[in-house]
């Protein structure tokens, strides 16, 4: 945020440079704002405006939005807002908004006030109509990303050539790609609208084709439909259906990413259940509240470290696949170890586990809490043009692909994995062969809550951390468990992967319920041929 | 013949547990299969009752082809089975247990409209006093012995009426005497209709074998012949050798 | 004399003399408030759908996770039906319920239109349940899917009607449900002896589905029920094709949950999809594994109990109850495997031993 501040500064004055402003009088001109009466501040302001000096374009701005507000003898308006925390006040950082724009800190801390602790510099409805003229481009600098965004659109469709000057200037010094093709477009388009020359217009058809922005399309076929029948309507007309082209093939890319990103946060669930059912013949209601067990954890963790720092999300992945881990020991010592080999009995008293770790939950966390994302974790990467692959869900699939070759080493290349998978196979010979059953069980269970725990830590990056957050998911996974083949880790891996792309393929014909209501069917009629899923258990052993 | 088997195969996940060229039972015969463990005596049943799948071959029963066909259509044709572990109703009474087994419609409405009749229950009794359970029939079947439950599930497959009746290891956990008596009442069943018995008891083995006995070995059938000639066949004695030849001995 | 005091005599002597004589007599002196004449009322309708859980589950083994799906059914239909009969009384005037009007619907949705006719309504509200769990039970028993599978299977199926039942654009009512029902067959639903009639007509109900549900168990269609608990596989080998018994076992308790859905609406003015979530259908099946599995008086009893219960819960100490139902539920699982009718018969055989030793 700091750095986005000193940017706009340094536009400011490169700006009122170009313009010949004598800052000393303006320096002037804005103490009079807050500092004079109802008279000289709206002399103040009269000029400040008329001279159209961009260095006070974030005043201007602030009294515009009407929050100008005086703090320890600065001028300040408001930033961001600090995350909130339940039953609070809205509190908000400060932003000095003259001479340099930056956060208000105090010992290295942002400071952050409600807006009834400010004195509120107000001004006249008729002072404020002043600033009208110059609103649409007040908000070309303004901190917030998205407002300078709207900004641009703003201008988009317009014809006064006059703008442009303007909107290419505040243009030098965005960093934003995505904003800075908003402006081209921008700019573009209106100099299009502008434009009688036939050369200049398809060379500008070209300039927008290429540069791409997001309205690009429209802004073409509307322009295609302005036109008489000729040459440049034909062109226009092509452009566009070019760019409609492009964004189907997209489209399908993002369903794609979309699929797999669903299919990795199914995977990461089931195959905690999926190995736990094949080893002890237990189904755990429950394993979805170990998510929301590594989730609170991350909430916990975030609020004993530092809040600056970013660490703490780092810190909380080992730290949640322990504690869901542990909560998962527990609960297999105390109550899991009595049901083994009775699913449907296991299924109801885990559901009673469920119940009372959800409320217990509630009890402590409350109703609604968030975990920051940290800022290596914001954004998207952008392959091309407009296909956005958020780093959250990256990593989100990238965890779970490290946790499913984890599982396979562990399972298939340690000497605990072979144990297990003996023990999965045959409870009685293995205990014959030598092995602590009830030792694998533990470490089983162990690992198996822990790994949802984990998923859990990663679902902070996703959506907000509530009490019942485990069963968003819960039987979408048991179907994945279903259809994949119980107990079998690749039949889990595939058949999460087949219903993540499934469910993204469905949404994007239908409504999403009705996308979840075709993949039952679809599961229901696979298990009509492959009653025991995708993989399952061979031979003579598993029947009543 | 009432039993026609002509290759037969079944492989689980790539091995094959049976391989089986010909296999023939007439009627009313009683025929005993011997054989090491693993040897696929239990599959074979299990193909022949409809509990698992064949790869190829052909099962022709009464005339009827009956691979690929479900438990009950099978059942229905007449091939009753008794497993080597018993399989026995056991949260309801020895008599309850009979009665579901007894032939007779056995569709939904049928059962939500049956009515007891003296005939069934007589019937019932007889058999009861036929395996010696006249004095258990209101005792839970759960709560039964081991033997008592190998003899309710004879009990079971007698009133289904079978043809054919698949017998897997009868004697298993029962006394001297109670062997003895079951095979007096395997003998007896095999003169109204066909029973194939699996044995592992060769004293058992040699009270029922009056008639031919097969020898299974690794799927494939190894011999067929009398009794005496089978256990002092080489071949047969080789494939027992290094398991525990001691099967052999009566 | 002695065998006269059974415990099975002196439930029903006691149920019979609180229930039938003793409530509706106090309520109607005014000792007995009208709000716990109607809270039982709703209880009973639990206890029926119980009933249906206790035959497939207790008696089957089957987990069915689907009944507050069945019970919805019922509910919704006759809650249709109670809307359309009052047409024209809303607040809007209209001929089409209200919540249709906030939706910018104008003309009543075709399907609703059946929901005119009493009779037709309740043919639906019985067929619509029968049909469903038939062919949804076929095609799932045919390919043997079942244990764990069927619980899981029917659990989605349960999450993905509640999802259809909360979308606006399905006309019923979105999340807020269907309300404001006025009266049924001209009685006025507000009317304390229109609330009477209900406990009564529900108890009654109660009791006929307890008579059906005995018969069946008695008969030689429960004992087959109870012998595919115990061993499927010999069940289909003593020529019992086992798929048509577990289709009928669950088109009854289909049915009996949705019985208990069509008293419900009338008694509660309110029916929401929060009624057949993921989580009413686990809770539906912890009243019977309290109660008693596989004891149709247990599952009545276990139905009556919880949610008693439940009402007093709330009352007192609203945010206890998912502890207390969560630990009850762990515990019964654990050690009381035969539910609270499975240990009063513990109790009996004790008393009565130590009273032969005496």
């Amino acid at each position: 945020m700091n750095k986005r501040i000193y940017i706009i500064t340094s536009l400011i004055f490169c700006i009122s440079r170009l313009l010949g402003q004598n800052t000393a009088s303006v320096d002037e001109l804005v103490k009079q704002l807050w500092k004079g009466n109802d008279t000289t501040k709206s002399n103040a302001l009269k000029i400040l405006v008329t001279t159209v000096n961009t260095n006070v374009f974030p005043v201007l701005s602030a009294i515009n939005d009407k929050s100008l507000y005086e703090y320890q003898d600065k001028l300040v308006t408001v930033g961001p807002k600090k995350p909130s925390e339940e039953g609070q006040k809205e509190m908000y950082s400060l932003v000095e908004v003259y001479p340099e724009g930056k956060i208000l800190t105090e010992n290295n801390q942002t400071i952050y006030k409600n807006t009834s602790d400010l004195k509120e510099i107000a001004f006249s409805r008729a002072d404020r109509l002043l600033i009208a003229p110059l609103v649409p481009y007040l908000n070309l600098v303004s901190p917030i990303s998205e407002k300078r965004k709207l900004a641009y659109t703003q201008f988009q469709g317009s014809t006064d050539s006059m703008a442009v000057p303007m909107i290419q200037k505040a243009l030098k010094v965005e960093t934003d790609p995505d904003i800075l093709r908003v402006g081209k477009e921008t700019i573009y388009s209106v100099l299009l609208n502008d434009s009688k020359d036939p050369k200049e217009r398809k060379l500008l058809i070209d300039s927008l084709f290429n540069n791409w922005g997001s309205n690009t399309e429209s802004i073409l076929s509307t322009y295609a439909a302005a036109q008489p029948e000729g040459e440049l309507k034909t062109y226009a007309t092509q452009k566009a259906k070019e760019l409609e082209n492009k964004h189907t093939v997209l489209g399908v890319f993002q369903n794609l990413f979309s699929g797999i990103s669903l299919g990795s946060i199914l995977i990461m669930i089931a195959l905690g259940l999926s190995v736990i059912y094949g080893l002890a013949g237990v189904i755990n209601m429950a394993h979805g509240e170990f998510l929301m067990i590594g989730a609170y954890t991350t909430f916990v963790i975030q609020n004993l470290l530092p809040k600056s720092s970013d660490l703490f999300f780092w810190v909380s992945l080992p730290v949640s696949f322990i504690v869901s881990g542990i909560f998962g020991f527990i609960i297999e010592r105390t109550i899991i170890r009595f049901l083994y080999s009775r699913p449907l009995e296991s299924l109801l008293a885990t559901w009673g586990v469920s119940l009372v770790l959800v409320q217990l939950a509630r009890t402590i966390f409350g109703d609604l809490t968030a975990v920051r994302t940290p800022t290596a974790l914001t954004g998207a990467w952008e392959i091309v043009p407009h296909l956005m692959l958020p780093y959250n869900r990256l990593f989100i699939i990238g965890l779970s692909l490290a946790m499913i070759l984890l599982t396979y080493f562990t399972l298939y290349r340690t000497r605990l994995g072979m144990q297990i998978r003996a023990v999965t196979q045959n409870r009685q010979m293995s205990a014959c062969l030598g092995i602590q059953t009830e030792r694998i069980d533990v470490i089983t269970f162990f690992l198996g809550s822990g790994l949802a725990g984990l998923a859990g830590a990663a679902m902070t990056l996703i959506g907000n951390v509530v009490p019942d957050m485990g069963q968003t998911y819960i039987v979408d996974s048991f179907l994945v468990v279903v259809s994949g083949g119980v107990g079998n880790m690749f039949g889990s891996v595939f058949s999460g992967l087949s219903i993540g792309f499934l469910s993204k393929i469905f949404e994007s014909f239908f409504e999403a319920v009705y996308g979840k209501v075709l993949i039952l069917v679809c599961i229901i009629i696979f298990l009509q041929y492959r009653p025991k899923g995708l993989f399952p258990d061979k031979g003579r052993i598993g029947e009543d | 013949m009432l039993l026609e088997v002509k290759d037969l195969n079944v492989s689980f996940g790539g091995v094959k547990a049976l391989d089986l060229s010909e296999f023939k039972v007439a009627d009313k015969e009683l025929r005993v299969i011997i054989g090491p463990n693993g040897a696929g005596k239990s599959t074979f049943m299990d193909i022949l009752c409809g509990k698992t799948m064949a790869n190829g071959g052909a099962v022709s029963f009464n005339q009827q082809h009956i691979l690929g066909k479900r438990e009950v259509e099978i059942a229905n044709l007449g091939i009753g089975r008794k497993f080597q572990k018993p399989s026995v109703f056991s949260r309801l009474t020895v008599f309850d247990n009979m009665l579901l087994a007894t032939k007779m419609p056995k569709g939904v409405f049928k059962s939500m409209f049956f009515r007891l009749s003296g005939e069934m229950t007589d019937k019932i009794h007889e058999v009861a006093a036929k395996v010696g359970l006249s004095e258990h029939l209101n005792k839970l079947a759960g709560n039964l012995s081991h033997g008592q439950k190998q003899w309710l599930e004879i009990a079971i497959v007698i009133l289904q009426e079978p043809k054919l009746m698949l017998i897997d290891e009868p004697a298993a956990g029962m006394s001297d005497e109670e062997t003895y008596k079951t095979g007096e009442l395997l003998l007896e069943l095999a003169q109204t209709k066909s029973v194939i018995v699996i044995e592992h008891d060769m004293n058992f083995v040699k009270q029922i074998a009056q008639g031919m006995v097969s020898v299974l070995v690794r799927g494939k059938l190894l011999m067929e012949g009398a009794f005496d000639e089978v256990r002092n066949d080489q071949r047969v004695i080789d494939s027992y050798l290094g398991r525990s030849n001691a099967m052999l001995e009566v | 004399m002695k065998k006269y005091l059974t415990t099975d005599n002196i439930f029903y002597a006691s149920a019979l003399l609180i229930f039938l004589v003793l409530m509706p007599i106090g309520n109607l002196l005014g000792l007995v408030s009208t709000n716990t004449i109607s809270l039982w009322g709703r209880y009973f309708c639990f206890a029926v759908a119980a009933l249906g859980i206790d035959l497939i589950w207790g008696y089957t083994g089957i987990l069915s996770m689907c009944q507050a799906f069945f019970f919805c059914l019922g509910g919704y239909s006759i809650a249709m039906h109670m809307l359309l009969a009052v047409g024209g009384q809303g607040v809007y005037g209209a001929k089409i319920p209200d919540f249709m009007i906030w939706n910018q619907v104008t003309s009543l949705p075709a399907f609703w239109e059946p929901f005119h006719s009493f009779g037709i309504a309740m043919i639906l509200a019985l067929l619509l349940p029968a049909l469903f769990a038939g062919v949804f039970g076929f095609f799932v028993f045919r390919s043997r899917i079942k244990g764990v599978y069927f619980a899981i299977i029917t659990q989605a199926l349960a999450f993905g009607a509640w999802l259809i039942f909360l979308r606006n654009e399905t006309m019923l009512g979105g999340t807020n449900g269907l309300t404001d029902f006025k009266s049924l067959l001209g009685f006025q639903l507000s009317e304390p002896k229109v609330k009477l009639g209900l406990y009564m007509i529900s108890l009654v109900v109660l009791i006929g589905s307890y008579l059906l549900c005995n018969y069946l168990v008695k008969s030689k269609f429960g004992k087959v029920l109870v012998a595919i608990l115990d061993s499927e596989s010999r069940v289909s080998y003593t020529s019992y094709i086992v798929q048509n018994y577990k289709i009928a076992v669950f088109v009854i308790s289909a049915v009996l949950a949705s019985i208990g859905g069509i008293l419900y609406a009338p008694q509660t003015g309110i029916i929401t999809p929060g009624l057949m979530d993921v989580k009413s259908s686990i809770e539906m099946v912890m009243w019977v594994a309290l109660g008693g599995r596989g004891s149709l008086k247990g599952a009545i009893v276990g139905a009556l109990l919880v949610n008693y219960l439940y009402s007093l819960c709330t009352s007192m100490f609203p945010e206890s109850w998912p502890y207390i139902l969560g630990i009850l539920f762990i515990l019964t699982v654990l050690f009381f495997q035969k539910g609270f009718w499975g240990l009063t018969e513990l109790l009996e055989s004790k008393l009565s031993k130590k009273s032969v030793g005496v």
